[in-house]
């Protein structure tokens, strides 16, 4: 062991660095920015989950609970009646509503409290928020006189046999295609470029259109592959629950997929080595994982935050995978058509993109 | 900065045409432009009678770039393969690889092979279609003098066959066996002609000298 030996290649690694700023950057900025939005996604009083509170109870229980939910901090809780609920939770602008029946006094008269909980089901953050909210204003609405809460709860999708595998792998689904689609094109690209056949086949009479959609089919067809294991796998090993038409999942997948390869030509212009490619997994990734829905509900995020998830691609493959998986939604739902058609919007902004780096006559 | 400056040249039908001139000066750039890859920022570029770029010309060039640019995870056989079907020329693959007399190493992976057996694999992916022109950019940096007198056969069996070859080098043995030389330096043309012209035109008995007194003194 030679110490001078040693620092020489330590000393090396160092002088290599200061000619990479961006790698610099990536490494002590990137980690910050991440934890930064994890902070602001957690902390930065993220919007309540919608609550409705619809109370036909004919004596003053209901009415009492109900006061104590509209002050909740938890839920953002509002009154209505019940067909307004039902439509809003369909809708999927409330994540659940409370209904006090119309014998809902009368029974906690008798020692039983029992509102029921109707909730959208396929979101497990929101709903526990609701669930909690209204057990606590029942504390808040009742002394405590031995009465039994036993709350029916309603799920208007899923429901209680779903668990978060369940929630999270119609998602996973969507970022396993994307991420892994995004990296092998964007470095197989970029390989193109390092290697001077980029530089060749722009000496040939290949168009660019045909150069993009050639790389689509090869990697799309990969991808697909890659689509249909995975697919098989969560559904038949894991037994994810899937409640739409597999055939549909395929379409959203197979979108995601050619919007994958396309950005990851796209990027391939900005990265120099195969290395700085690589560093658009925390640039590309990372806020799509963080902020898409996969793991914090879009809706609950901090307002600001919710523009950018909406502008976020991943974000409309999790809502339409969810879509399909969960709610199973077909082509008529109007939910499912825009995630559809923002795909479709994507997949088509980045061919864009990708054919126009691949101009002729630039260095 | 600029790489070319009032470049103005014509290569004849059927010629060896060799730009001669040291690292740097602007060969590669003008090769570039002859493809359309660069675009001047004055004057024209004229390939095969038609104003460049033109993706139905770039079908009857041939560009055989500096470094071998190959896929290395392919083999020869599938290298050459692919450009073929670019240029819709795949009955060709088998005499091409012939030509560069690589038939017995056909099927090794490019990432296996010598710098020279990779260069002829390049030289094979260049001239699959049989191009009308061939525009080779230091087709013999880096290999051994044996190979390069065999890639100078390469290329007079091809003009013999009329095809047009210009070809770049900064080594004079090699500018020696071209039909006409252009000299560059700094993105100027100086002299331009036959190696008796240049060397009647500086009065002197070598090409080495002839260059040297023409671009005004040793390279920098």
């Amino acid at each position: 062991m030679n110490g001078r030996r040693v620092l020489a290649i330590t000393r090396r690694l160092l002088q290599q660095f200061r000619r990479d700023h961006r790698t610099l950057a990536l490494l002590f900025v990137a980690p910050l920015v991440i934890l930064a939005l994890l902070g602001y996604l957690l902390r930065g009083g993220g919007s309540a989950p919608a609550v409705g509170v619809v109370s036909e109870d004919s004596g003053p229980l209901g009415g009492a609970v109900a006061t104590q939910l509209l002050k909740s901090s938890k839920v953002s809780a509002s009154e209505m009646d019940r067909p307004t609920a039902d439509d809003r939770l369909r809708a999927g602008t409330l994540a659940g509503y409370v209904l006090f029946t119309a014998d809902f006094s009368l029974r906690g008269r008798q020692g039983v409290i029992a509102p029921e909980i109707h909730l959208e089901g396929t979101q497990p953050g929101p709903a526990a928020a609701v669930v909690g909210a209204v057990t606590a204003a029942l504390q808040g609405a009742l002394a405590s006189t031995g009465t039994r809460v036993a709350p029916k709860i309603v799920y208007l999708h899923g429901g209680s046999n779903l668990d978060s595998l369940d929630y999270l792998g119609a998602a996973l689904i969507g970022l396993i295609v994307f991420f892994l689609v995004f990296i092998v094109t964007s470095v197989s690209f970029l390989r193109e470029r390092t290697q001077g056949t980029l530089e060749r086949l722009m000496a040939t009479p290949l168009r660019r259109a045909e150069i993009v959609i050639g790389y689509m089919l090869g990697f799309g067809l990969v991808a697909l592959v890659q689509a249909v294991l995975v697919l098989l796998f969560t559904l038949y090993v894991l037994h994810i629950h899937n409640e739409g038409s597999v055939g549909l999942i395929f379409v959203l997948v197979a979108l995601l997929a050619v919007g994958a390869v396309n950005l990851g030509i796209f990027l391939s212009v900005f990265a120099r080595t195969e290395f700085q490619a690589v560093q658009f997994i925390p640039l590309v990734i990372a806020p799509q994982v963080l902020l898409s829905g996969i793991f914090f509900p879009v809706t609950s995020e901090p307002i600001p935050l919710q523009y950018l998830s909406n502008v976020l691609p991943l974000t409309y493959a999790v809502y339409g995978l969810r879509e399909v998986m969960l709610k199973g939604s077909d082509l008529t739902t109007t939910a499912l058509q825009v995630d559809l058609l923002v795909g479709l919007a994507f997949a088509a902004l980045v061919i864009g993109l990708a054919a126009a780096t691949l101009r002729r006559r630039v260095a | 900065m600029r790489a070319l400056d009032g470049v103005s040249l014509e290569v004849r039908r059927g010629e060896v045409y060799g730009l001669l001139g040291p690292n740097g000066s602007g060969k590669t750039t003008l090769i570039r432009m002859l493809v359309g890859l660069v675009a001047p920022d004055a004057g024209e570029v004229t390939v095969l009678g038609t104003r460049m770029p033109d993706l139905e010309v770039l079908g009857r060039i041939g560009y055989m770039t500096q470094a071998a640019a190959l896929y290395t995870d392919l083999s020869v056989e599938e290298n050459v393969r692919f450009f073929a079907a670019v240029t819709g020329a795949e009955k060709n693959v088998a005499e091409a690889i012939e030509i560069v007399e690589l038939s017995d190493r056909r099927d090794s992976v490019v990432a296996t092979l010598s710098g020279g057996m990779r260069q002829r694999a390049s030289l094979a992916c260049a001239l699959v279609h049989q191009p009308q022109l061939l525009l080779l950019d230091e087709p013999t940096v880096g290999i051994d003098p044996q190979l390069r007198v065999q890639f100078w056969e390469y290329f007079r069996t091809l003009t013999a066959a009329g095809t047009t070859i210009i070809v770049s080098s900064h080594v004079m043995d090699e500018a020696e066996r071209c039909d006409r030389l252009g000299l560059i330096r700094n993105g100027h043309l100086l002299a331009e002609g036959s190696v008796d012209d240049l060397r009647r035109q500086a009065g002197v008995d070598r090409l080495e000298d002839a260059f040297l007194k023409l671009s005004g003194g040793p390279a920098e």
